[in-house]
């Protein structure tokens, strides 16, 4: 029976040792062709990654660096002899690194707080609902009520503070608002992992006479890290990738390539130059993927294991020092309520600024003109909600748990259109589905395609985090009892899995709810959603409509996560790893 | 493990099952629009009681439309683009997305609202004006700006707002507006815009990004589209509209016939309309404040009474072309990247 945190290698890496590459490859393909179940998966699978993620990417790259016929690097140069494209090439590795760093913290904080401080249920609500909130938000939200707040004339900087001439647009505020939309994925990513390890190990470690801060800093933390590096990996993709942010406070001294790509499609309609910006940013995405697996894969960290202590109280927090830590988590979620108050009240009045007169003209206006609207965007985030969270958990599962050729590649490719800018997916999607052999567009499938494929690796990346914790011997122990691996699989695997499941389909609904970047191109005369509403309504000057559509949208996304949740609770296996939740409430 | 391609069976006969094509009829004539969706939505529906025929549309910023239009161009999805700056409509012909038509009208129409074989047509005419807050102006004891040398006033610094010209037709527009005001002296008029831009907070990706932060008082002024102006004016914001006296350019809202459209006889009926005295009369009805591009219908009174001390010229269309992208790649090195 192998322990936690052992220090020994995974089976694949013993494998690798003991023979030569060639051999063990020869021995995958065996191994995978005798279990046709594994490898119809693996192949369907791979066409659908094929499809959805290859094909579009192949076709635009075709589009950016072949010119008649013969492959060239022009376009790349001409965009790289650019200063200003360097800059924001070093601006955005900048912004997303600091945003991997803040929102990885302010979650573990969260996260931390959450499961480890022995808080009331009514506590760990709040925290759930605060950190929910900016995640389920329609993009521009928190971007705007930054600017409403900290302005040159906003209400805090001017009004309460009266500072004047105040200037906004740069790194911080960015930094501010993406470490705030951004920081709730780090917080359920973490919270499962954290609730996880079991309290008896810290135990153990305090009866050898450890201080807390020594549990803390020596087992606590340790066990955390394949959370804390894929938390970093999915803030610093996410950054990466947001163009909706920086495109409004970003201002004009600190450009970042997902902006400049799309002003360079849209605004100077050069849609090559645009692709290259793009591609670009995948070098830095794959890197810190390439790392986070280095130096996760290193280490051993198995804590759910079959072995089930008496169940003991958590004691890795000091009394004194709940306190703090449960303040500090409320300041932010207190910040975050203001903004969404903020947000309300711009849905209630005539116009803000100009006219505070209560009114509901504007839900109206939400009710009539934009029933259309919700009722596409319903239908597409309902349809891609249990796609998006199997896929997840077939791709989590496979890559972490499977031996098969191309194992790796799986995990990298599915990773693909989530570290590329929206815009650019949603262009390449549109280059790709919009001839025959597959004509897709204005359907509402391609949309929920686009979503399945950029939003479930939120899922997979829990899944593979779970499944890294749980002690293979658990399912060997089950296969040696007599259980055949369909049984292990149903009764141990799919219990252990089931949060990364609800995980995975919980994103994906939001993201279906609230993303714009890539169906911008892919919305039509058929099939529109409520966030290009809102994007509408800001161009038009109507901020009142734009926000009592983004209140509509967090009200529908928090009775539906509600429901997740509650669906969750019930489903939960007896003796299943003690989550209460991954969503929340 | 047979439990998991059921799986996998499943999730993909729900995937095919999904695509579910509501297809146009043939009397149907679908659009891309990019005026406003509230416009669309007063405007459309008189031009099916006109004609019978149903219109689909979807909004896109001019950037948008124009690259869907790009992308989709061996498999149109629509048979008309609706409205966006002239300029959008010029790199469309490069991109030769559209497919020349002379509606009745165009005889009638100015040179300056047509492409000379049809492969554009205005049909709105948008005069650059500038937008200022009146709480600013009353609190630092300022007149509305009256001249182009107005916004030069160290009282504005870090206060104004106004497009970026890598992004913005309309940033464009006022470049040529202030070259001509410069005589087309290029030294001079960039001298004009480097002093400007310590008073520039933001250049904004579009065109109308800075109307509502000078409504609420974020941005003291700007150069914007009078369309803009006003529409923000009616909803209650308290702004200031004046216009330059050594004269602003106006930009024309064109329309286009896609090549290749499913639907071109109805594409044709839409674009008739659009450019005759029955759709251009709607303006004034619906408070949709562009001047007319056809001579016979009057400009609304809300519009004469703002440009009545107004000199509005057309900017040159051929020296436009001509010279501007050396003129925003100028802007973009000398003026936005200026460090002091």
């Amino acid at each position: 029976m192998r322990g936690w945190g052992a220090g020994e290698d995974q089976p694949l890496i013993r494998l690798g040792d003991s023979m030569n590459a060639a051999t063990a490859w020869l021995a995958e393909w065996r191994r995978t062709l005798r279990d046709p179940a594994l490898s119809i998966t693996v192949l369907v699978l791979w066409a659908l990654l094929g499809l959805f993620i290859l094909f579009p990417l192949v076709k635009l790259s075709a589009w950016t660096f072949v010119d008649g016929g013969h492959f060239t690097l022009a376009n790349l140069q001409a965009i790289f002899q650019d200063p200003n494209h360097r800059q924001a090439f070093w601006n955005s590795l900048l912004l997303a690194a600091l945003v991997g760093l803040c929102g990885t913290t302010l979650g573990f904080l969260y996260a931390f707080t959450a499961v480890r401080t022995n808080l009331s249920r009514a506590w760990i609500t709040i925290l759930d609902a605060a950190s929910l909130l900016p995640l389920i938000s329609p993009p521009f939200t928190t971007a705007i009520a930054t600017i409403l707040s900290f302005g040159p004339r906003g209400l805090i900087t001017y009004h309460i503070l009266g500072i004047k001439g105040f200037t906004i647009y740069g790194l911080y505020s960015t930094l501010f608002s993406e470490t705030l939309t951004y920081f709730p994925i780090a917080y359920l990513t973490l919270k499962p992992i954290l609730a996880a390890i079991d309290p008896n190990v810290e135990d153990m470690a305090f009866s050898l006479g450890s201080s807390r801060w020594r549990v803390f800093r020596t087992v606590t933390l340790p066990l955390t890290i394949p959370g804390l590096a894929n938390a970093f990996l999915l803030l610093f993709a996410a950054s990466l990738a947001d163009f909706a942010t920086p495109l409004i406070l970003a201002g004009n001294n600190f450009p970042v390539l997902p902006t400049q790509a799309y002003l360079q499609i849209t605004g100077l309609f050069d849609m090559k130059g645009g692709a290259v910006l793009s591609f670009v940013l995948l070098v830095p995405a794959l890197v810190v993927y390439l790392l986070q697996r280095y130096w996760v894969s290193r280490r051993y960290y198995v804590t759910v294991t079959g072995k089930v202590g008496a169940q003991t109280t958590i004691k890795s927090v000091a009394p004194w020092a709940r306190s703090p830590l449960l303040g500090a988590c409320l300041l932010v979620a207190a910040g975050i309520l203001y903004f969404y108050v903020l947000l309300f009240y711009t849905s209630v009045v005539v116009a803000l600024g100009a006219n505070h007169a209560w009114t509901w003209q504007h839900y109206q206006v939400v009710f009539t003109a934009g029933l259309r609207a919700i009722h596409d965007t319903l239908i597409i985030a309902g349809a891609g909600m249990p796609l998006g969270g199997l896929y997840g958990i077939l791709v989590g599962y496979l890559v972490a748990k499977k031996i098969f050729p191309g194992r790796q590649a799986m995990e990298i490719v599915s990773m693909i259109n989530y570290s590329l800018p929206g815009t650019i997916v949603g262009i390449a999607y549109l280059m790709a589905f919009n001839d025959p052999p597959l004509v897709l567009t204005g359907t509402a499938f391609i949309i929920v395609a686009c979503y399945v494929f950029r939003y479930s690796p939120t899922g997979i990346r829990a899944t593979v985090a779970l499944l890294q914790q749980i002690d293979p011997s658990i399912e060997e122990a089950s296969e040696g009892l007599g259980a055949g691996s369909r049984t292990t699989f149903r009764r141990i695997t799919i219990p252990l899995i089931l949060p990364a499941f609800f995980a995975g389909l919980g994103v994906v609904f939001i993201r279906s709810m609230t993303a714009i970047s890539a169906t911008i191109f892919l919305v039509s005369i058929n099939w529109t959603l409520i966030t290009v509403r809102i994007l509408e309504d800001m161009t038009t000057l109507d901020l009142g409509s734009a926000a009592a559509f983004s209140v509509l949208v967090v009200v529908i996304v928090f009775v539906v996560i509600a429901l997740i949740s509650g669906l969750l609770r019930r489903f939960r296996a007896h003796g299943a790893v003690e989550i209460t939740s991954i969503l929340g409430g | 493990m047979r439990r998991w391609w059921k799986f996998v069976v499943l999730s993909l006969a729900t995937l095919l099952i999904l695509p579910v094509v509501r297809a146009g009829a043939a009397d149907t004539v679908n659009v891309y629009s990019i005026w406003t969706e509230n416009w669309g939505r007063q405007l459309f529906p008189e031009f099916e009681k006109a004609t019978g025929i149903k219109l689909n549309f979807v909004r896109f910023s001019s950037g948008e439309a124009l690259v869907r239009l790009i992308a989709e161009k061996n498999n149109p999805r629509v048979d008309v683009l609706f409205g966006g700056p002239v300029e959008t409509h010029a790199a469309g012909i490069t991109e030769g997305i559209f497919e020349p038509y002379k509606p009745p009208s165009f005889g009638v129409l100015p040179a300056r609202f047509k492409h000379p074989d049809g492969q554009w047509v205005a049909i709105a005419d948008n005069p650059l004006v500038f937008l200022s807050n009146t709480k600013f102006l009353k609190e630092h004891n300022l007149k509305p700006p009256t001249s182009w040398d107005d916004l030069l006033n160290p009282a504005y610094k870090n206060m104004l707002q106004m497009a970026d010209a890598r992004t913005s037709g309309m940033a464009v527009t006022r470049l040529f507006s202030i070259l001509e005001v410069f005589g087309r002296d290029e030294a001079k008029a960039f001298d004009y815009m480097k002093k400007k831009r310590r008073n520039v907070q933001l250049y904004t990706k579009s065109g109308v990004g800075g109307v509502l932060p000078v409504a609420m008082g974020q941005a003291a002024a700007g150069t914007f589209f009078i369309v803009d102006c006003l529409d923000v004016q009616e909803k209650g914001y308290d702004v200031t509209i004046s216009t330059p006296r050594e004269g602003s350019g106006s930009a024309g809202e064109a329309i286009a016939l896609i090549k290749g459209a499913k639907n071109p006889e109805v594409g044709k009926k839409l674009i008739d309309w659009a450019t005759s005295p029955a759709m251009q009369s709607l303006f004034a009805k619906y408070k949709i404040n562009f001047i007319p591009t056809h001579p016979d219908v009057k400009i609304a009174p809300s519009l004469t009474e703002v440009l009545k001390d107004a000199k509005i010229f057309p900017i040159d269309l051929d020296y436009a072309g001509a010279n501007r992208k050396r003129i925003v790649e100028r802007w973009v090195n000398e003026v936005l990247n200026l460090k002091e």
